[in-house]
């Protein structure tokens, strides 16, 4: 038939998409697949299980896991705590100010965790930490602060990243629960605290598992915590462990060894997140219903409100900017700011002396802008084949181009070193880019999916029937109406990649550092330069989030 | 089972009253509908009576016991007020089985296990689900999902049972079907209750009397079939989709009668009535008003018969409707299906007995 070859962009061109994501997660796999089993020796190459009984046999390695998985499954738990505790308050109680709140709650999602373990030792540290160094000369007062080189440092630090996530995942269903369900409870006779317990919390369960499993995920692979508070005071965590052998003597064989298990059980539970997902939906708590009141909240528990939200805010932004902000402008970061101490040096310095900073901030803007671009660019196919491909296919799909979600940078870093040796790509920042679409491709293409769920087929159809071809359709309704979505995640993905480590740390060279790469190399030489740069890395944040307020509102648009 | 007071009830949006000074006393197994298009305040009220939202004014009474009263500052929360309660979305609780949703009102007031378990079946075979007690409740089907809901604002003997548009998302054959066996289970079980329906034959099938409202304020209240034969304002006529033409009274009422003269036009003159307590003077405007059943159409064999022109036809199966064109009056009208098109002429027959006039 002839309508056949017409739609053969609409066939193709979705599926090369999904097939290009595939091959980005695929790739890496089996490089660090293929080379955990090989062995170099003098005379060529073995293939054997050596570097897993090498990997395994290591008491370093043993103690890296089981305080990675110490740190991961506490920053879960007080993440699901805290996540929950604030969603509800901002979603289902009068608390005040919660609409600023809302916003307030999900900062630390945009921040780079890197940065904020740092502010915190900047904060809390014994010798120059803004408290110990308050409480002695305003109050006097000399006592043992926390250690913040420690597990529970990490597990501090980590929690306030990562409970925005579950603060994502049980809002919907806290907000657009049908009402029914817990006014059906009292009226029978249930109390509110009861209510809560046997109604609302089992209803938003499968919500906040998912997310739960998602952050216990993401949180035990994050490199940035642990090289900040773990690697100075030798505290062993997965991983800077796998950061550690691809150091100069390199074990590849070792590291590749140690990813492939890590990256076997990442894999295991991101498909098992899918599935709890997809075996509860939300559906089945919202529709036809209407909306949850307001809870009234008495004295005391606005008080414990109030407190909850300033521990989080102030622990997770406020705090650690203001300590940012202070130890830019600082010559010498003794503990407090002093005008007498007071320079600009820091930021003339990294920005027009210091040729390291110069280039690493370039690259990142390069980075952030081909990467976000490409990302959007192939969300969309990807979006749309999710959405509207062959339905048999389109599950298993999802399911691949999901995996990236949860894989730690550094390892996937690692496979695209491996990949990338003996190539011409080894040391570009092709490679680098490269590894950040395939790491964080998957945030823009749900987002765009999302969307696309939004729009009924019907709108193409209607533009098809009336004598459009697909391109065509794609251009005048498709792009217009996922306009909102694209932009969003355009933002997102630049946000990420400005502030991005895990990945970049062991494909970066000389002449292709990035601004946190840079931060790292910085770091053992001058806090006051480390600061200026992350303030320069939070004003492109803040930039690129005023331009997306700008274009918002010259295009504001009335929902599909 | 008991008796309910409205006194007064007030509730105010920003400054928009969704509820306006309602007042109506329901007896002890007695049921009553609020009647009304979306947004008229009546899902407002029995939010008020349950509990779920704070009246501004006024108060609610369960046999003479306030359980709100402005006033005195009383406000009983909705697990304080013994009720029952049957929402639009059902709200059968997807993490619990069958038996939980239905045994839950007596878990919570610490019904033993067994009792529990004993009740709850009975409520289940009363409601014509008995042997489903294990299964998941979000395997059921809509019209089952229902039958829990309604056994378990039951299964407590609550003091007075609610129905929040209670059988509007059921297709027309199952809605028809459960109306019926509402009644039934009310008349057995004599359980008073309160529907809110935006649906008129809802109402008339399911309560004893009915309250119609509309803009946050009663329009009418009384017996289903008073209202529906004689509607006291026009309101009441258009929301029972009765025809409601405007006219002048021609002749004064009678002394000792309440039949009376109007003009549609200048060249059609109809009889009717007014309430026995209206009287109209000769010149005054007023609504006339006639249920489209009550405008009887036949063909007209002979030209001196015809009494107006068939302006559009609609076939509806048993039923034919029909716009009407009466000396340039236009009338809707229901009757057995003619197969007459437009243009046919017919012979238009309307009894004094079914004109109705109100202010």
């Amino acid at each position: 038939m002839g309508g056949v070859k017409r739609d053969r962009t609409r066939h193709y061109l979705p599926l090369a998409a999904v097939a290009v994501g595939v091959i980005l997660i695929a790739g890496p796999f089996l490089a660090t697949a293929i080379r955990s089993v090989t062995i170099r020796t003098a005379t060529g190459d073995v293939h054997g299980l050596d570097n897993f009984t090498n990997v395994f046999g290591d008491p370093r390695v043993l103690t890296a896991i089981g305080d990675t998985l110490i740190a991961g499954t506490c920053t879960t738990i007080l993440s699901v705590f805290l996540g929950f505790s604030l969603a509800f308050l901002v979603a289902r109680t009068d608390m005040p100010g919660r609409r600023w709140l809302e916003t307030a709650n999900l900062v630390p999602f945009f921040l780079s965790p890197y940065v904020g373990a740092i502010s915190w030792i900047w904060l809390l540290a014994p010798h120059g930490g803004l408290f110990p160094s308050l409480a002695r000369t305003w109050f006097g007062v000399t006592m043992t602060w926390p250690n913040i080189y420690s597990v529970p440092g990490v597990i501090f630090v980590l929690t306030l990243f990562y409970t925005p996530y579950i603060y994502l995942f049980v809002m919907p269903p806290l907000r657009e629960m049908d009402a029914a369900f817990e006014d059906a409870a009292r009226v029978h006779g249930a109390s509110f605290g009861y209510t809560i317990r046997h109604i609302t919390l089992p209803l938003v369960l499968p919500a906040l598992l998912s997310g739960a499993l998602i952050v216990f995920v993401t949180s035990a692979g994050l490199f940035d915590v642990p090289l900040a508070l773990g690697a100075p005071k030798g505290i062993l965590f997965m991983p800077t462990e796998i950061y550690g052998m691809v150091q100069y003597p390199a074990d590849l064989g070792k590291a590749s060894a140690f990813g492939i298990v890590v990256l076997g059980v990442t894999i295991l539970l991101t498909v098992l997140q899918r599935r709890m997902l997809a075996n509860r939906r939300f559906d089945t708590i919202t529709g036809k219903g209407y909306r949850p009141r307001l809870i009234l909240l008495r004295r005391g528990p606005k008080i414990a409100a109030i407190a909850l939200e300033t521990f989080y805010v102030g622990g997770g932004v406020v705090l650690p900017l203001m300590a940012l902000v202070m130890v830019s402008f600082s010559k010498l970061w003794v503990g407090r700011f002093l005008w007498r101490n007071a320079t600009l040096d820091n930021f003339t310095y990294i920005l027009t002396k210091y040729d390291l900073t110069r280039t690493a901030i370039g690259n990142s803007l390069i980075l952030a802008v081909t990467g976000a671009t490409i990302g959007v660019c192939l969300a969309i196919p990807q979006g749309y084949y999710l959405t509207r491909g062959n339905p048999k296919r389109r599950a298993l799909a999802e399911t691949l181009l999901s995996l990236p979600l949860g894989i730690p940078g550094i390892i996937l870093g690692l496979g695209f070193l491996i990949m990338a040796l003996r190539t011409p790509l080894y040391n570009t920042l092709g490679i680098i880019l490269i590894a950040y679409i395939a790491r964080f491709l998957p945030f823009a293409s749900r987002n765009v999916t999302a969307m696309f769920q939004a729009i009924s087929p019907d709108l193409e159809h209607s533009a098809r029937a009336s004598g459009a071809s697909w391109g065509q359709t794609m251009r005048q309704i498709m792009l217009p109406l996922l306009r909102p979505s694209l932009v969003a995640s355009w933002l997102m993905l630049f946000v990420i990649f400005i502030r991005e480590l895990g990945a970049t740390i062991l494909l970066y060279d000389q002449g292709t550092e990035t601004i946190s790469v840079a931060m790292v190399v910085l770091a053992e030489r001058s806090s006051g330069y480390v600061a200026a740069l992350a303030v320069v890395q939070l004003l492109l944040l803040v930039a690129a989030f005023a331009l997306f307020q700008l274009t918002n509102a010259a295009t504001t648009r009335r929902p599909v | 089972m008991s008796s309910i007071r409205v006194t007064a009830l007030t509730k105010y949006f920003g400054d928009h009253a969704a509820v306006s000074d309602v007042s109506f006393f329901l007896p002890e197994g007695k049921t009553i509908a609020l009647l009304g298009p979306s947004g008229c305040g009546k899902t407002t009220i029995l939010r008020c009576l349950a509990g779920l939202k704070t009246p501004d004014e006024g108060s609610i009474e369960l046999d003479g016991a306030p359980v709100f009263d402005a006033e005195r500052d009383i406000d009983l929360p909705p697990e304080q007020r013994d009720l029952g309660i049957v929402f639009q979305s059902y709200a059968v609780w997807p993490h619990m089985t069958v038996e939980e949703n239905v045994a839950f009102p007596l878990k919570v007031r610490g019904v033993k296990r067994a009792e529990r378990r004993r009740r709850a079946s009975e409520m289940l075979e009363l409601v014509g689900l008995g042997g489903f007690e294990k299964r998941s409740a979000t395997l059921v089907s809509g019209g089952q999902q229902q039958r829990i809901a309604l056994a378990r604002a039951l299964v407590h003997e609550p003091r007075l049972v609610l129905f929040d548009e209670a059988l509007s998302n059921l297709d027309t054959r199952l809605r028809q079907q459960m109306r019926m066996e509402l009644r039934q289970l009310q008349e057995r079980l004599r359980f008073t209750a309160i529907y809110v329906t935006h649906d008129q034959e809802e109402a008339f099938g399911l309560a004893d009397d009915v309250i119609l409202m509309n803009d946050g304020a009663i329009q009418a209240m009384g017996p289903a079939r008073t209202l529906f034969h004689a509607p006291p304002s026009a309101f009441a006529a258009r929301f029972f989709g009765m025809n409601v033409l405007e006219a002048r009274i021609t002749a004064p009422t009678a002394a000792g009668s309440v039949r009376t003269k109007a003009a549609l036009s200048p060249d059609l003159s109809i009889e009717g009535r007014g309430t026995a307590i209206t009287h109209f003077r000769e010149g005054e405007a007023v609504l006339a008003c006639i249920r489209k059943e009550a405008v009887r159409i036949s063909r007209a064999p002979h030209p001196e018969d015809v009494t107006g022109i068939v302006a559009a036809a609609s076939f509806l199966g048993s039923e034919e409707e029909y716009i009407v064109d009466i000396a340039g009056v236009r009338l809707n009208a229901i009757g057995p299906a003619l197969g007459l098109a437009k243009g046919d002429p017919v012979r238009v027959e309307m009894s004094p007995e079914e004109w109705i006039f109100v202010k």
